[in-house]
């Protein structure tokens, strides 16, 4: 190798990593806040505090501040980090070179054949533990005077298993449906709804949540298992975004994937909406059209999580009363089930810790449906609070 | 600190090269002696104390041990060295092996014996206690020259490129160096190409495959098939040769970068055709400083085939303990004792005479075998990955089988020639307009998708800082 040659590999390193040393301590005093991509906060410069050395056992004594412990360092890792020049980027590079590699899935998500469609990967819970999460279902059903229904939303690769790859390990293939069947107590009524979602637009391709179409099949055969009556829309649902990019999208870093469009199905003023965001009641809408504009488009549904949130239809004065326990698969539902019902309460677990009973009772609800989708149903810490 | 990370790569370097060579010729090793000590106690701050007593303590012992030999005293310079021996053996031992130790009585006693200290680890421990202990017993053995500047021999215990993972430097083969070396653009040249060489390797190739592994490390042996199982430990295979030989390349990198030149750690190991040849082929620094520093003063094979016999026992059992405080590991080390002796006696000479092809299906059996010992570290779990492996499992092979295996097809084809001498051959046979434009291209290639995988994992465990 010429010496000539030396110094151009030399230079074409060190231009390398300077440049992006550069860049990366500009940015450091430029920071960003926060990672649209990644839907997070970023980390920030930690403040050095160096503290005293102290030696209570032999060699692992620090006292106050952050600099002997290795806190400082960590932090300050987790700042250049998030930092780093063309973060999103590098991620999307990252996302592309393993599936040029062949890899059908990327941090924890599948591809499909086209890699249009992306799945978070689905892990049920033990045996013993769906027992138990069931056993909470079955004692709210102990616990309440009115009728408990109980039903799982299945995961989107139980519904487009054909659009998985080959055998892929990580998904839903109904067993936790059938035993979750078989372990719900005499007094809960189980509806099924694995074999209720059917199409090409039930889910979104870059979301873990079903859509608005797929919530309405949802709807469907909830009402039939709650009422033996459904409610047929005479007007289709109207598009209201084509530029979501789900949290499956986000893990996945595939940047090749195109967004997906959002609906909007129940007409606003159909139904009056009451929002606990805060404990005290405020006016909501069923479609808040403005969450379009930020990135977790999907809290366009009743504007996002609240702990309590009442749906009333003005049309049926009077009529039955129905309680949801449930999570963000409900937001896009509920205005479907708003139609049957003269007031729908939707409850949520994780922000509630009064007791689930004693609400029941003095708001003279009539039915309970505890609905969660599998996924959430596997991991929530939430259940037990259904038996108190 | 670790080297494939954002911050080494974009900041530390970047500091380490600015510094390095803005600095007189004559302060380059005290500019290197302050950089290593931060890039040490960058993850455990309190820990730059035990480089100061290693550096402060191994140095006192080389002057006491020459001017004993110097007065005539060979008892006074014997102790000086067992007592350096002693030094580095009790901070290894207290660091790495009393919990084990602590654990193990516990569990024998019923009682509380021995106090469970939970220290984390000292990265690189197990590294540079060998590579101190060698310099007084080389002085000892008029081996190495006595280094009285302790500037100089603090900048070599603690120099960053080796420092945690390896390889393991004798003092005696950097002595030359530390004095004096020279800084060429055609070594620093050579160092970026061989730098970025070890980087992809670590970062594109076995934190990759490493993923697969982690797949059957967490299923739960009874549900593991057979061809299951061998795909796992070829996987957990791939990761950690590249893991390993690329740090070493990366440090044989970053050590041309600053004028130094290390000794090879691997040699193809992959390709061995019988136990003892991996172990000429596999981190052959360790295996060298057992050699020199433990079997040869045991009277190594120059002695009764029964001594010989004890002399491989315990270095075997030595290696294993060395890898990590874990019963598998002596398991593990055993396992090449028992190995090694057959060869030695007399199955060697039958492989020898064994087709190519079969020496290498033997070599890398043992290999994967071994392998399996070493990474499951719960006994129990290793006999039941050890029976799914020879067909007492759930089966020959099943649907997460089929799926893990063609998923990592393409990146286990790429590890296997990358495990052979192929691509390098090739390479060479390049002409020289080809390989000149080629060259930058590849380098650039593998330092922007490193720098993608890097920025995008969380996934970067380094496996060989706990041992």
């Amino acid at each position: 190798m010429s010496k000539k040659y030396s110094t151009f590999i030399t230079v074409l390193f060190c231009v390398f990593i300077f440049g992006f040393c550069g860049w990366l301590l500009w940015d450091m005093a430029h920071p960003r806040d926060f990672s649209e991509q990644e839907n997070r906060w970023l980390a920030q410069m930690p403040e050095p505090k160096i503290g005293r050395l102290e030696f209570p056992g032999l060699m692992n004594g620090t006292n106050g501040g952050n600099f002997f412990s290795g806190e400082f360092m960590e932090d300050f890792e987790d700042f250049v980090v998030d930092q780093f020049p063309l973060r999103d980027q590098w991620i999307h590079l990252k996302a592309q070179s393993e599936r040029l590699l062949g890899k059908k899935e990327n941090n924890k998500v599948y591809f499909s054949g086209d890699g249009q469609t992306l799945f978070a990967f689905f892990n049920p819970p033990a045996a013993d533990d769906l027992q138990k999460r069931v056993g909470y279902v079955n004692s709210l059903a102990g616990n309440v005077e009115v009728p408990v229904y109980f039903s799982l939303v299945p995961d989107k690769s139980y519904v487009w298993a054909d659009k998985l790859p080959a055998n892929a390990p990580n998904v839903d293939d109904g067993s936790m449906n059938e035993a979750a069947k078989q372990l719900a107590g005499e007094n809960v009524n189980f509806i099924d709804l694995y074999g209720a979602l059917s199409g090409d637009d039930v889910f979104y391709r870059t979301d873990h949540h079903w859509t608005t179409m797929g919530a309405y099949q949802g709807y469907a055969a909830l009402a039939d298992g709650m009422n033996g009556s459904v409610t047929v829309l005479d007007y289709g649902p109207t598009k209201v975004s084509d530029s979501f990019y789900g949290t499956t999208w986000s893990s996945a870093g595939a940047g090749w994937v195109r967004p997906d469009e959002m609906y909007t199905w129940v007409p606003e003023g159909t139904l009056n909406v009451t929002g606990y965001p805060e404990g005290k009641p405020v006016e909501g809408t069923l479609y808040d059209l403005s969450k379009l504009e930020v990135k977790d488009k999907y809290s366009m549904f009743l504007g996002g999580n609240q702990p309590l949130c009442i749906l009333r239809n003005p049309a049926v004065e009077g009529g039955k009363k129905l309680l949801v326990v449930r999570d963000s698969y409900t937001d896009s539902l509920a205005p479907f089930l708003g139609l049957d019902y003269g007031e729908v309460h939707l409850w949520d677990l994780r922000y509630n810790n009064m007791s689930l009973k004693q609400y029941v009772a003095d708001n003279g609800i009539d039915q309970v449906l505890v609905l969660y989708s599998a996924s959430n149903f596997s991991s929530d810490a939430n259940l037990f609070k259904l038996g108190i | 600190m670790v080297f494939s990370t954002p911050y080494f790569l974009f900041l530390y370097l970047c500091v380490v090269l600015l510094v390095y060579y803005i600095t007189p010729l004559k302060l380059r090793n005290l500019a290197l002696l302050i950089l290593n000590l931060i890039f040490y106690g960058w993850g455990e701050p309190v820990y730059i104390l035990i480089m100061f007593a290693s550096i402060g303590i191994d140095y006192t012992h080389g002057m006491l041990v020459t001017r004993c030999k110097n007065k005539g005293n060979i008892r006074g310079a014997k102790m000086a060295v067992a007592s350096s021996v002693i030094f580095n053996l009790a901070l290894l031992f207290f660091f790495k092996y009393w919990d084990f130790i602590a654990g193990n009585v516990n569990a024998l006693a019923g009682f509380e014996l021995m106090k469970v200290l939970g220290h984390p680890l000292p990265i690189g421990i197990s590294f540079y206690t060998f590579q101190t202990m060698s310099y007084t017993i080389d002085v000892y053995r008029g081996d190495a020259r006595t280094q009285k500047n302790i500037i100089t021999f603090g900048t070599f215990v603690t120099l960053f490129p080796q420092l945690i993972a390896g390889p393991i430097i004798k003092y005696k083969d950097l002595d030359e160096q530390l004095e004096s070396r020279t800084h060429t653009v055609d070594k620093f040249a050579s160092g970026v190409q061989r730098f970025t060489v070890g980087l992809a390797k670590k970062v594109l190739l076995a934190n990759a495959i490493g993923q697969l592994w982690d797949v059957y490390k967490a299923t739960p042996t009874a549900q593991l098939t057979t061809l299951g199982a061998w795909l796992g430990v070829l996987a957990f295979s791939f990761q950690l040769y590249f893991d390993f030989s690329g740090y070493s390349d990366m440090a044989i990198g970053l050590g041309r970068m600053l004028g130094f030149e290390f000794l090879e750690n691997f040699n193809y190991p992959y390709l061995s055709k019988s136990a003892t040849e991996f172990w000429r082929r596999w981190h052959i620094s360790l295996g060298s400083w057992f050699r020199e520093y433990l079997y040869f003063p045991l009277g190594g094979s120059r002695v009764k085939p029964a001594r010989m016999v004890f002399n491989l026992l315990v270095v075997w059992a030595a290696t294993g303990i060395w890898h990590g405080a874990s019963w598998n590991f002596l398991l593990w080390g055993m396992f090449y004792f028992v190995l090694l002796v057959v060869e030695k006696l007399f199955l060697l000479r039958r492989l020898e005479k064994l087709p190519g092809w079969l020496g290498h299906i033997y070599g890398l059996f043992l290999v994967l075998i071994g392998w399996t010992i070493f990474a499951v570290e719960d006994l129990g779990q290793l006999g039941g990955y050890l029976k799914a492996m020879f067909g007492f499992g759930a089966g020959l092979l099943d649907g997460a089988f089929l799926y893990n295996f063609f998923n990592y097809l393409p990146i286990l084809v790429i590890a296997g020639v990358a495990s052979t001498p192929l691509a390098a051959n090739l390479w060479k046979k390049l002409p020289e307009k080809v390989w000149k434009v080629a060259l930058p291209v590849v380098m650039l290639a593998g330092l922007v998708l490193a720098t993608a995988y890097l920025v995008d994992g969380t996934y970067n465990p380094f496996l060989y800082f706990r041992f």
